[in-house]
């Protein structure tokens, strides 16, 4: 969920941070020492978070906490993989391409007005409306008309996609480019440009980003100033299930490891845990940290324009030197989870362990295979983008394959994500590459979308596109909804065709202070705020 | 004067210009495409990145965007960020916290360093000298995030004496922490200057004439000494004000002071050349306006410079 721009926000001092190791406390010594008193019983609690600038759900990128609060999704994935219905009463579809979403009775917008289902079209229209720009847009353009809004060249000449029509005031339907089982995952309560916003206050766009209308259990207090922190408090008409607390105050921090501090010193009462901190977390904050399981993965990306590596046993051998476990133990504190399959486990009928011996560590297998395939010729230098915290890891990669296979490898940052981004998008670079996806539904079919298919964009990942593979995934998604099963399937033929090593099922990591009993989460890995519980 | 004030005025036209298109032009030979990169590693739809690109100038060569920025820049529009806010309002938002902190070093600085120098200068050879010496070398040598990062752990968390970061405690108590560091660093500057210059003073004739005459010693030095060894120190302070209103970037990113040199620093991460080029020329101007207020006054506190 966390974007590479929230992770290259901590950049400057990584190397400070292993220096003021030794200066460190055990959290017990320490109380919490301010924020404010609860107003009544609920109580309140504070999060650090990097300041976002853009509060408006389809443009957003680091306010995903702030938006589950202030908004509520149509429908909501449980941690136990079920999905529940929020402000929908139901999403149906008998041939999974036309699908009508019922909204529930009652529920009204943090002005009062009641939440309809031409809310829901006029802000899809919106968000999707090309000239808007609108970031998050990407999340609508399986819908009928989505094209016609943002066309190729020159102005849209409609401003609604002929997908949506609305049947009554609590009834929508939507027709998708072509049948998707997943549609109602992908209405959960990540996807957040699909959140509703009044009709009426579409007309001023900037207004409603500094104050945005919502129709969650929690309400923006006063108007959004950057820089400075933010007040929700519960809303009083919420027709949804409480939120077990009355506040939160999101607290804009530049730097995570000062959040981190902050959160020991008990001034701030939820922070991310920074890549930095991670071996010393459970010192600092003892039972107190959290490695919530997250629908993000990490692959080692390889160059498949360069001929060197279209063997495929080239592949599995730089797969099987890389000893993961090592790794994750050493540079993440064990956090991470060595990956196994090509989706991360959290996403339902991921098959574990279907990478086999190739995702295990077995380096004179793994030199034995190099040998076999013809041995690999000059410099394998991998690049990553610098400034964000990655270098011990790509560093330790390099050792791996320098030792195991012999290679001549080396690892070498960019200046920042922009000269990464763009080395890899010209194929300008002839190595392994960092490539990582974090999903923001849990469906494999989130993943696979992005990394295998052609459309996805993952401008990170490893441009392989089969066109089996292509043909399997569309079959799963016309498929009625299996818990994962079809799409399982599909990983059969990617590890055959095995076009990069997966690393690792990624974990979002946070740190909480005393005032905190239980952080909870879901499985986007982001904490659920609206049902922390928080000690007596 | 006048004269002297028109022309450092035309000067600071032609540093304008200048600066302004070296620091643009620097932004956009920045590899990679900011736009592009703005969704960090979930893109952003290419027609979004079309749509933005043109709507900041990004699709056109260099000249015209440098044109373009000019022409706001005379409207008085400095431009956006790529969220879409006035880089004016960003930044006037943002120099209160700055000037706040550079005030603060500055005047620790000033106070600490010339007390030091002096009793440094008066004192030569002394453990005393030494010591000052010895101290503000040793606190200069260590890189500035580990005297960030510790001060922030004894004295934020240890001791619990001052909050580890934010604004939200206000001034003193939220700023004297990062100011005490920041002034650490030009301690060691300030004191030696001072020093030098307090001793060359008391080996001059007219030091010798005044004691010849019987003036008690701390007139001579409160006054006199005081007077003829301040310029060198004043013109030192005078930079090193411009140097701190440009932002200590580490610590103002250390204790999440939401200063200019963040500013700065995310804008140059993020490659928005409106927002980088507007702090730039911020910071010339106030370089240059400190500049100027250093010649004026160094030319009332000594006459001799007026007449050179």
């Amino acid at each position: 969920m966390r974007t590479r721009r929230t992770r290259l926000a901590t950049i400057t001092i990584a190397t400070a941070l292993t220096l003021s190791a030794c200066g460190s406390t055990d959290s017990g010594e320490t109380g919490s020492a301010e924020t404010a008193a609860p107003e009544d019983g609920g109580g309140s609690f504070s999060m650090a978070v990097t300041d976002p600038d853009l509060l408006i759900p389809g443009r957003q990128s680091v306010a995903f906490d702030f938006a589950m609060t202030v908004w509520a999704p149509l429908t909501f994935l449980e941690l136990d993989g079920e999905l529940t219905y929020v402000q929908a009463e139901s999403v149906e579809s008998e041939d999974q391409q036309t699908w009508t979403v019922t909204l529930r009775d009652g529920w009204t917008f943090h002005d009062g007005s009641p939440v309809t289902a031409q809310d829901y079209v006029d802000t899809w229209n919106t968000v999707a409306y090309g000239p808007h720009a609108f970031e998050n847009s990407g999340q609508l353009a399986a819908i009928q008309g989505y094209d016609d809004l943002n066309p190729a060249d020159g102005e849209p000449t409609t401003e609604e996609m002929s997908g949506l029509t609305v049947v009554d005031d609590l009834t929508f339907e939507v027709e998708l480019e072509g049948p998707d089982s997943q549609f109602p995952l992908q209405l959960s309560q990540a996807q957040t440009a699909l959140y509703p916003m009044p009709s009426e206050s579409l007309e001023d766009l900037d207004a409603y980003n500094t104050h945005p209308i919502g129709n969650g259990p929690f309400e923006l207090v006063d108007d959004y100033v950057e820089d400075e922190p933010f007040v929700v408090t519960a809303y009083g008409d919420y027709a949804g299930e409480a939120p077990t607390t009355d506040q939160i105050t999101f607290v804009p921090y530049t730097d995570n490891v000062t959040a981190y501090t902050d959160a020991l010193a008990g001034n701030v009462d939820v922070a991310s845990l920074p890549t930095s901190r991670m071996t010393q977390a459970a010192d600092d904050f003892g039972d107190q940290v959290y490695a919530f399981e997250a629908p993000g993965i990490s692959f080692l990306g390889l160059p498949l324009w360069d001929e060197r590596y279209d063997d495929v046993r080239v592949r599995q051998a730089i797969s099987m030197a890389i000893d993961r476990e090592t790794i994750n133990d050493v540079i993440y504190g064990g956090q991470y989870e060595p990956a196994t399959a090509f989706t991360p486990a959290i996403e339902p009928g991921t098959p574990e362990g279907i990478c086999g011996q190739y995702c295990e560590y077995r380096p004179d297998e793994a030199a034995a295979l190099l040998e076999e395939a013809g041995g690999f010729e000059g410099t394998m230098e991998i690049t990553y983008p610098g400034g964000g915290g990655l270098d011990e890891f790509y560093n330790a990669i390099a050792n791996n394959l320098r030792q195991n296979l012999g290679v001549d490898a080396v690892a070498t940052p960019t200046a920042d994500w922009a000269e990464f981004l763009e080395a890899r998008t010209d194929e300008g670079i002839d190595g392994p590459f960092f490539s990582r996806w974090g999903a923001l539904y849990p469906s494999q079919q989130a993943t696979m979308r992005e990394l295998f298919l052609a459309t996805g964009g993952c401008t990170n990942c490893v441009p392989s596109y089969p066109e089996d593979v292509a043909e399997a995934i569309a079959a799963a998604d016309a498929a009625p909804d299996d818990g994962g099963e079809s799409y399982a399937a599909v990983q059969e033929l990617i590890v055959e065709d095995f076009p990069s090593p997966p690393l690792f099922f990624e974990t979002y990591g946070y740190v909480t202070s005393d005032k905190v009993d239980e952080l909870v989460t879901s499985p986007i890995g982001n904490p659920r705020l609206t049902h922390i519980v928080l000690a007596d | 004067m006048t004269r002297f004030l028109s022309r450092r005025l035309v000067e600071l036209v032609v540093v304008f210009l200048g600066v302004t298109f070296i620091v643009y032009a620097m932004v956009f030979t920045l590899p990679g495409d900011p736009i592009a990169a703005l969704g960090g590693d979930r893109p952003l739809p290419e027609n979004v990145v079309a749509q933005l690109r043109a709507e900041y100038h990004l699709d056109l060569p260099l000249w015209q965007q440098y044109l373009h920025y000019l022409g706001g820049v005379l409207t008085g529009d400095l431009g956006t960020t790529f969220t879409g806010r006035p880089v004016s309002e960003a930044m006037a938002s943002r120099w209160p916290v700055t000037i706040t902190l550079a005030l603060s070093a500055w005047a620790l600085e000033m106070i600490v360093g010339v007390l030091l120098g002096l009793a440094a200068g008066l004192r030569r050879g002394s453990i005393l000298d030494r010591g000052v010496l010895l101290g503000t070398v040793l606190a200069t040598s260590i890189p500035v995030f580990v005297l960030g990062v510790s001060a922030q752990l004894v004295f934020g968390l240890e001791l619990g004496w001052f909050p580890i970061a934010g604004t939200s405690e206000g001034w003193p108590a939220s700023y004297v922490l990062p100011a005490a560091i920041v002034a650490l660093y030009g301690l060691s500057s300030v004191s030696r200057l001072m020093r030098g210059s307090v001793a060359d003073t008391m080996r001059s004739d007219f030091v010798r004439t005044l004691v010849a005459k019987g003036m008690p010693r701390h007139d001579i030095v409160g006054v006199h000494v005081m007077r003829n060894s301040a310029a060198p120190v004043l013109t030192f302070l005078a930079i090193e004000l411009g140097y701190l209103l440009g932002g200590t970037v580490v610590i103002e990113g250390i204790f999440n002071l939401p200063g200019i040199g963040q500013l700065l620093f995310e804008s140059i991460r993020t490659h928005e050349g409106p927002t980088v080029v507007g702090v730039t020329t911020a910071l010339i101007v106030v370089f240059l306006v400190t500049s100027v207020l250093v010649d004026v006054l160094s030319s009332l506190i000594d006459p001799r410079i007026r007449h050179e």
